[in-house]
């Protein structure tokens, strides 16, 4: 699981304190270096960080992957984005009696996922987050995926040809 | 650079578009001594333009003008505006191909004679037979610099670790494997390096090692003084006088003007959606129903293959990318056995993609591909292997390209809408491949086996079909209109049926035919 941040700011006191040393110092204290949209709203982010986690479940991918990946769609759509997230609580406590984020097991928040999967809400936060987390060449190490190799002159001299010991 | 040619010079062929098969007409024509113009509808792109970068190269090179896709299937459902996965540029799609240069079989040009009239389906014979072609393909080859082939005598390029996993399951099952006929250097080539294995041929080859006309054909082309490529030029219309002969192109300049272009003969190179799309656009009062289609046939017929993709997942690692997208080939299947409950066979291409490209299609369309199960098979990527299934795909009449009645594009031509669905035939032997590559996979044990749907098609073929009666074809053995003598089609919509093989080479091979055919009848003042 990943530790909610504990900031209490809210959007618009955030929005009060300007220059990057604010942004930057609570970044690195509170929040890991959260993005910006995700530092002023840290309510919102905490939830779209459950979505997101649950969209695509990598307990070693950091928070902040997840939500870098949502900036475009936040700086573009966020009154959407919050209403989706509105709607998705809504759906939660009519079938749970409790927010989205509050539903203990992962099997029953996909489940409720499953219902809005059609919903342009959610293609959009899923596409924004497959671009971010697996199009990522920062994460690509976790998947053990290569990436570019040209500059390194390909495989033809870095084992293309190994053996596979297991057969 | 292009030589220029004037636009009222009436002595030209003019060629649409610059890929395996109008790329490799202008420069088969050239080296004759036969002057053309290629209108190319695609920016041109330089070898610094090619990155190792999925995405990064889909989105600068795929051919992404507006197009409806409809039909009951996922794919229609997955990718509505997608039907094809082809390139706009100079090279057309031999930037992205695999460089798979396989020989159709011999029953393959003959389905109908084989398997008699099968309900629902519109299946021919074509009107040349494997004999026919055997002496274009071994050219095609030579010219192209397929490994592992007589033609060429180049060495195949070692067996990947992404092969030899795929090898040791087909002999546990006992499934006829090998490596794959690639059109990729393994040696150096007609000045070109060997394969690097860099692992993103379908992206662009950085090092030129894989044939595109991109960097073979056209140069090549060019460099006789009897060629002038137009990048950015997008035809809109065959014009033709009274007599219904061909008479130029009229096209969107790279300015957005219309020009117009004479030509002594048109050859039509656009791949399997744009070209019968021109044809129809081309619609007048002498030919009402379109261009060239006094049969009726025009835009028929379209064909993608039998697709779809199996990718299983292993304890041990295997790194399928440190490969030649396709290092191998499981061709047990390929041969037309209706036993299996399928006419037509299939391959099993060992085929891999990149991460990124795996999670997109892994579970394609925007409500499918998440959750707990989709996360763990991602965490396996390095410990997968995989097959995509490429398939003989029966023609349907009903498969067809056809014109939106009220979209337009950014030319102001109507939308080209791609109806495509299976046939009962196409269902049996997609299922069929799923199930033996599930068998090849667990034999070496897989954890657990992914069946893909197909994604948008590259091969793309038969929507201008050959065949031997002019009431049942749009064109003739060489790709010549039986209705209009001066017009030929020289690409992959010439296909009369789709075979199982990957199509680029075949079109190569028809193509070298086709020239020698027009410098022939050239020659002759027939033409």
């Amino acid at each position: 699981m990943t530790a909610s941040p504990r900031v209490t700011l809210s959007r618009r006191r955030f929005l009060t304190l300007t220059g990057a040393l604010t942004a930057g110092s609570l970044a690195m204290s509170a929040a890991g270096l959260w993005p910006r949209w995700a530092l002023a709203e840290p309510d919102l982010a905490s939830r779209l960080l459950r979505l997101g986690r649950d969209i695509y479940p990598h307990e070693a991918i950091e928070d902040r992957h997840y939500l870098e990946s949502l900036t475009p769609l936040l700086e573009k759509e966020r009154d959407e984005i919050a209403a989706g997230l509105n709607d998705l609580d809504r759906r939660a406590r009519a079938a749970h009696g409790s927010d989205y984020a509050g539903i203990e097991s992962g099997a029953e928040r996909e489940t409720l996922l499953r219902k809005i999967q059609h919903t342009p809400f959610f293609a959009k936060v899923k596409g924004n987050l497959m671009m971010g987390i697996y199009n990522n060449p920062a994460l690509w190490p976790e998947f053990g995926y290569g990436g570019s190799s040209w500059e390194q002159g390909g495989y033809l001299h870095r084992g293309f040809d190994a053996t596979p010991d297991w057969l | 650079m292009s030589r220029q040619f004037d636009l009222n010079d009436d002595s030209l062929v003019v060629i649409i578009g610059s890929g395996a098969g109008g790329g490799t007409l202008a420069n088969e024509l050239a080296q004759k001594g036969i002057r053309s113009v290629v209108l190319e509808a695609g920016k041109r792109f330089t070898m610094e333009d090619i990155e190792n970068d999925e995405w990064g190269m889909f989105n600068k090179i795929s051919w992404l003008d507006q197009r409806n896709l409809v039909g009951p299937s996922r794919l229609a459902e997955d990718f509505p505006n997608l039907p094809a996965w082809i390139v706009k540029g100079v090279g057309g799609s031999t930037i992205h191909w695999a460089g798979v240069a396989m020989r159709f079989q011999e029953h393959e040009f003959k389905m109908k004679t084989l398997n008699g009239e099968i309900a629902g389906a519109n299946v021919e014979d074509w009107p040349l037979s494997l004999e026919d072609l055997e002496p274009y393909y071994a050219l095609a080859e030579k010219k192209m610099g397929v490994c592992g082939t007589e033609a060429t005598g180049m060495p195949f390029h070692g067996k990947s670790t992404h092969y030899q996993v795929i090898e040791a399951g087909a002999n546990r099952v006992g499934a006829r494997c090998e490596q794959a006929h690639l059109a990729i250097n393994t040696v150096p080539f007609d000045g070109r390096a060997p394969c690097q294995v860099t692992g993103f041929c379908m992206q662009g080859c950085r090092f030129g090692a894989k044939w595109s006309t991109m960097y073979t054909e056209i140069p090549k082309a060019e460099a006789t003084g009897n060629v002038e490529v137009r990048p950015n030029c997008m035809a809109l219309k065959i014009e033709h006088d009274r007599d219904g002969k061909a008479t130029g192109v009229l096209y969107a300049d790279a300015d957005g003007e219309v020009q117009f272009q004479k030509a002594r003969i048109v050859a039509v190179a656009a791949n399997s959606i744009e070209s019968p799309r021109l044809l129809l656009n081309s619609a007048s009062s002498l030919f009402p129903d379109g261009l060239a289609n006094s049969s009726g046939q025009v835009g028929k017929n379209y064909m993608t293959h039998v697709t779809g993709g199996s990718y299983a997942e292993f304890d041990h690692p295997v790194h399928m990318e440190r490969s030649t997208v396709v290092p191998g080939i499981v061709t047990e299947w390929e041969d037309n056995d209706p036993s299996r409950g399928h006419v037509g066979g299939y391959e099993l291409e060992a085929l891999h993609l990149g991460l990124p490209f795996m999670a997109a299609f892994l579970d394609p369309g925007a409500a499918n591909g998440w959750g707990r199960q989709f996360a763990r098979s991602m965490e396996n990527y390095s410990r997968m292997a995989g097959f995509w299934i490429c398939g003989e795909d029966l023609a349907l009449e009903s498969n067809r390209i056809t014109l939106h009645p009220t979209k337009k594009d950014q030319y102001g031509l109507p939308v080209p809408v791609v109806h495509k669905a299976d046939h009962d035939n196409d269902t049996r032997m997609r299922n069929h491949a799923y199930r033996m590559s599930r068998e090849l996979f667990s034999a070496i044990g897989a954890r657990h086996v992914n069946d893909l749907p197909p994604y948008p098609a590259s091969h793309n073929m038969g929507t201008n079909r050959m065949h031997a009666k002019a009431q049942d074809g749009v064109v003739n053995q060489w790709g010549q209109s039986h209705d209009i003598d001066n017009l030929f089609i020289s690409d992959g919509s010439q296909f009369t049926s789709s075979g199982t093989e990957n199509p680029t080479l075949t079109i190569v091979a028809l193509t070298i035919r086709q020239a020698e055919y027009i410098a022939e009848r050239m020659t002759r003042g027939e033409l």
